[in-house]
């Protein structure tokens, strides 16, 4: 086990910044996720660590000490590729087995002792009854568990795992998001596990990283991730229906600080707020911006008026989810407003509720992402 | 596929069968004639005839024929042999390394590009220098000169084909380059392999225009033997056909093989799986 830390890490392919000075440190035994969309530089990052990516600048330490100049194979690290990269003319069995044969552990084991441990770990991941085929033969879902296990059969400093489940269906994926929980409780492993999808992130993660264009945009637990998000970008990304973002202006009147989005609703800001609200606007056409985030199921729903704060919409549409609603609202910019209520939501099309923000979780943002508007796409 | 259709699509099949399959038919017919059956007008003859071993049993007494059949195995093969050795190695390089930055795989294909005999010329002049004139050694180096240019070239690509994460997720695996050149690519690359060797045996084995100026007794291939039938005063037909019966069966053999092969080197693509 071993504890890897990144220190400005940058990579350039060519002209092209793919990693822009990357830091983080993902400590011994830990479950450390790498959040981010497509292009971030998530897997670049990992082929550095694993030693197959050069690293252009910086440095990235094993129990600190510089690994920078160290092939693959010196690294003693285990990788599972999104691309899968089952070898096509072993077997499933060959292709597990494979690391363990590699002179370079000097592991020795007997076929008796591979046969065990390569039977172990298929039967972990339920790839038991495969090991006899060849990788042609099999599903997607079953290669990239094939790929899982040829990665986790090896005691390694680092497990480094690249999308790891993305191609199991959600049954699946669900049963072997708790074997990996269970893999790295039992063996105290260290492992640094790259994803698009914040649920597994959230899931998953002791720690993670969000990543955005190849710099980090927050680190933290997920939890802290999830109800304290830096930017409007890490609100954006995590969460289903995203963190509600909302460009508003602010208003002094009379020594205190009002957010007022058009037409729509004026709010009151008190104490940590307006601060934050001063700290983070800017101007547009002479007026004072600002963007408000808050979560969808931070917003109350009421048929009364339950705070000074609350303002009335009509609803736009009703969403019913198994155990929540989402309840949309369209605000006068188009942009749309999205709120999550425990149970099943009765209220019908165009009807005018009462919407009360949580002070507590309202935080107010500089302008780094675009918002949906209807009729248009995301950037 | 309508009526008509099949008609053309049969009519067509049989002519190209008929291409291809007249010329190994009339050789190995006349190498079983009499010279009387070989030269008569008489239409029936063609293919009614008595059989005969006559013209073999000159071949092999009258001319060295085994001893230039040898020297086309020794040649073939050992070109070959070399040829691959030296191109999978280079292609692997080209292909994984671009070892040269392109310049250096298009200085070797270019050796292709101009017509063989140019390079005749000064090839005579420094063999004759060199006392390599009439050796296999000398033969066999000029197939090596003209068949690595080419297997690089298909080579080239067979490795291209090979995802380099696949070597990568080996590294991490715990191989060494050589381990992994064993282990994962020329498994993976051996179809490559098998039609490239096959493309170069079959050439080498045929090739007529440097065997020709290049050697006169020691070293002669039997392509050439096979070509000083043809004299200026008479043809001799019957040894000539013998021979060629003789000398096509390998590359009969090899192309039957090839197809095989040959299939399966064009759906190679589907290393991914």
């Amino acid at each position: 086990m071993a504890e890897v830390r990144l220190e400005n890490v940058v990579k350039m392919y060519g002209k092209k910044m793919a990693v822009r000075g990357v830091s983080f440190t993902c400590r011994e035994g830990e479950f450390f996720s790498i959040l981010g969309p497509t292009g971030a530089g998530k897997t670049t990052i990992l082929k550095m660590i694993a030693g197959i990516e050069p690293v252009t600048s910086g440095k990235i330490l094993f129990n600190g000490r510089v690994v920078n100049d160290l092939p693959p194979q010196e690294r003693n690290v285990s990788m599972a590729f999104e691309t899968y990269n089952l070898y096509p003319h072993m077997t499933v069995y060959e292709n597990i087995a494979f690391p363990l044969r590699a002179p370079r552990w000097r592991l020795k084991l007997t076929p008796e002792e591979e046969r065990k441990r390569v039977e172990e770990i298929a039967a972990f991941l339920g790839i038991d009854r495969l090991l006899d085929r060849l990788p042609q033969n099999l599903s997607g879902g079953q290669k990239q568990r094939v790929s899982l296990a040829r990665a986790l059969v090896r005691k390694a400093e680092v497990y480094l795992l690249d999308e790891p489940i993305a191609h199991l269906d959600a049954k699946l994926k669900f049963s072997t998001q708790t074997l990996l929980k269970e893999f790295a409780q039992r063996y105290g492993s260290t492992i640094i596990y790259v994803t698009h999808d914040f649920r597994e992130a959230l899931a998953l993660s002791d720690r993670m990283v969000i990543l955005r264009r190849g710099l980090v945009e927050q680190e933290g637990t997920p939890e802290e991730i999830y109800y304290y998000p830096r930017t409007d970008f890490v609100g954006r990304l995590v969460g289903d229906p995203p963190m509600n973002l909302i460009d508003g202006e602010i208003i002094p009147e009379g020594g205190t600080l009002f957010f007022r989005k058009g037409e729509d609703f004026t709010l009151r800001l008190e104490g940590r707020l307006a601060e934050q609200a001063q700290d983070v606007s800017w101007n547009e056409n002479g007026r004072k911006v600002v963007r408000l985030g808050i979560r969808p199921e931070h917003i109350r729903l009421g048929g009364e008026k339950p705070s000074e704060n609350a303002f009335r919409l009509p609803v736009y549409a009703v969403i019913h989810e198994s155990e929540s609603s989402v309840v949309t609202f369209r605000l006068r910019d188009n942009t749309f407003l999205y709120v999550r209520t425990v149970g099943f939501c009765k209220y019908g099309k165009g009807e005018e509720v009462w919407l009360d923000f949580d002070p507590q979780w309202m935080f107010f943002y500089g302008k780094t992402v675009e918002v949906l508007r209807e009729g248009s796409s995301e950037k | 596929m309508g009526t008509l259709g099949k008609v053309v699509f049969w009519l067509v099949t049989a002519f190209v069968l008929f291409v291809i399959v007249a010329p190994l038919a009339w050789i190995y017919l006349t190498a079983f004639k009499s010279p009387n059956d070989i030269f008569t007008t008489e239409a029936r003859k063609l293919i009614f005839f008595k059989p005969t071993m006559e013209n073999f049993n000159r071949l092999f007494r009258e001319f060295p024929f085994w001893d230039n059949f040898l020297n086309t195995v020794i040649i073939s093969v050992a070109s070959t042999v070399v040829v691959m050795v030296i191109s999978s190695l280079a292609a692997y390089s080209f292909a994984r390394w671009n070892t040269g930055k392109g310049h250096l795989l298009f200085t070797t294909i270019s050796t292709r590009m101009f017509p063989g005999v140019v390079a005749a010329i000064p090839f005579f002049v420094m063999y004759r220098n060199l006392g390599l004139l009439d050796t296999r050694f000398g033969l066999t180096l000029l197939h090596i000169y003209f068949n690595t240019s080419f297997a690089t070239f298909l080579l080239y690509g067979f490795f291209k084909e090979i995802p380099e994460e696949l070597e990568q997720a080996a590294m991490v695996d715990g191989y060494s380059r050589v381990d992994i050149f064993r282990k994962i690519v020329l498994p993976l690359v051996r179809p490559g392999l098998a039609v490239t060797a096959v493309f170069c045996l079959v050439w080498s084995w045929n090739e007529f225009l440097f065997s020709f100026l290049f050697t006169r007794v020691a070293a002669r291939p039997v392509t050439v033997l096979i070509s000083s039938f043809w004299g200026s005063i008479e043809v001799q037909y019957g040894p000539m056909a013998a021979g060629a019966a003789i000398v096509i069966l390998p590359t009969l053999v090899a192309a039957w093989f090839m197809q095989r092969y040959i299939i399966r080197g064009l759906t190679f693509g589907a290393v991914k799986g």
